[in-house]
């Protein structure tokens, strides 16, 4: 599965960057390709390649605020969880897009 | 960018003991003080403060990340603390803490800051468990850095 998403807290300091981090280790645990763009303080990072935005089976929006470029998922399944749930339980994260997908 | 750059031997103690969040917050907010990072403890505490208000920093793994953006704060940096208790905190796992990073960040930044950056870094460290357990195993300020320089 193609899996590609963004995280952004409200500081946009720390939780960020470890939601990141954390959504990447599960998805690839579990099989995933994944990509996570972060909006924060110091701004975009990573930001998400079109080719990728095109081929991605979901979208994972971890974030805590609102967030910029959300219509380039337009025409995609999309998840938003704050971030909080991607820091505690990112397994069972993706677990529930798995479901997501086969539905 | 080497994470040395912002690991600074000076904020980072162990074996510390406090009693509770506030005074684990005194103790590495003198540090920070101490060593030139703020100016003021009671003002940069508020802020800190007000984030804690937002939600909960104790990201698990008996790990907080209480941070905020202060105009007390002279110097980008984090002060890290290994306390021998676990200290009750607001938690995403409902334990306590045993290892505090306690991020002083300027508010008049200037957006992509090398050490805003090397910050998120960091950050993003502590979000692999390897590490975590690395960390809670550690027993000095020197072995800390070294486990971020080489993960």
């Amino acid at each position: 599965m193609n899996i590609i998403g963004i995280a952004a807290c409200t500081a946009g300091i720390a939780h960020t960057y470890i939601a990141k981090e954390k959504l990447i280790t599960a998805a690839k645990n579990a099989g995933h390709n994944i990509h996570i763009e972060t909006q924060g303080t110091i701004g975009v990072q990573d930001e998400i390649p079109d080719e990728l935005i095109k081929s991605a089976d979901i979208v994972i929006l971890a974030i805590d605020v609102k967030v910029s470029g959300r219509e380039r998922f337009a025409d995609k399944k999309i998840i938003e969880v704050p971030t909080e749930i991607a820091i505690k339980s990112p397994n069972k994260l993706i677990k529930k897009i798995e479901e997501a997908i086969s539905q | 960018m080497s994470l040395n750059k912002i690991l600074d031997e000076q904020v980072i103690t162990t074996n510390i003991n406090a009693k509770d969040k506030n005074e684990a917050l005194l103790i590495l907010s003198e540090k920070l003080l101490n060593a030139g990072y703020i100016n003021d403890i009671s003002s940069f505490l508020e802020d800190i403060y007000y984030r804690e208000s937002l939600g909960a920093t104790g990201i698990g793994n008996y790990i907080a990340i209480p941070h905020g953006q202060s105009d007390s704060v002279l110097r980008n940096g984090i002060a890290i603390g290994k306390f021998n208790q676990e200290i009750q905190w607001e938690t995403l796992d409902g334990k306590g803490v045993k290892l505090i990073f306690l991020f002083s960040v300027s508010a008049n930044h200037d957006g992509a800051n090398e050490h805003l950056m090397l910050l998120a870094q960091l950050a993003g460290k502590l979000g692999n468990d390897d590490v975590i357990d690395r960390l809670l195993k550690a027993n000095d300020s020197q072995e800390i850095k070294q486990i971020f320089t080489s993960c």
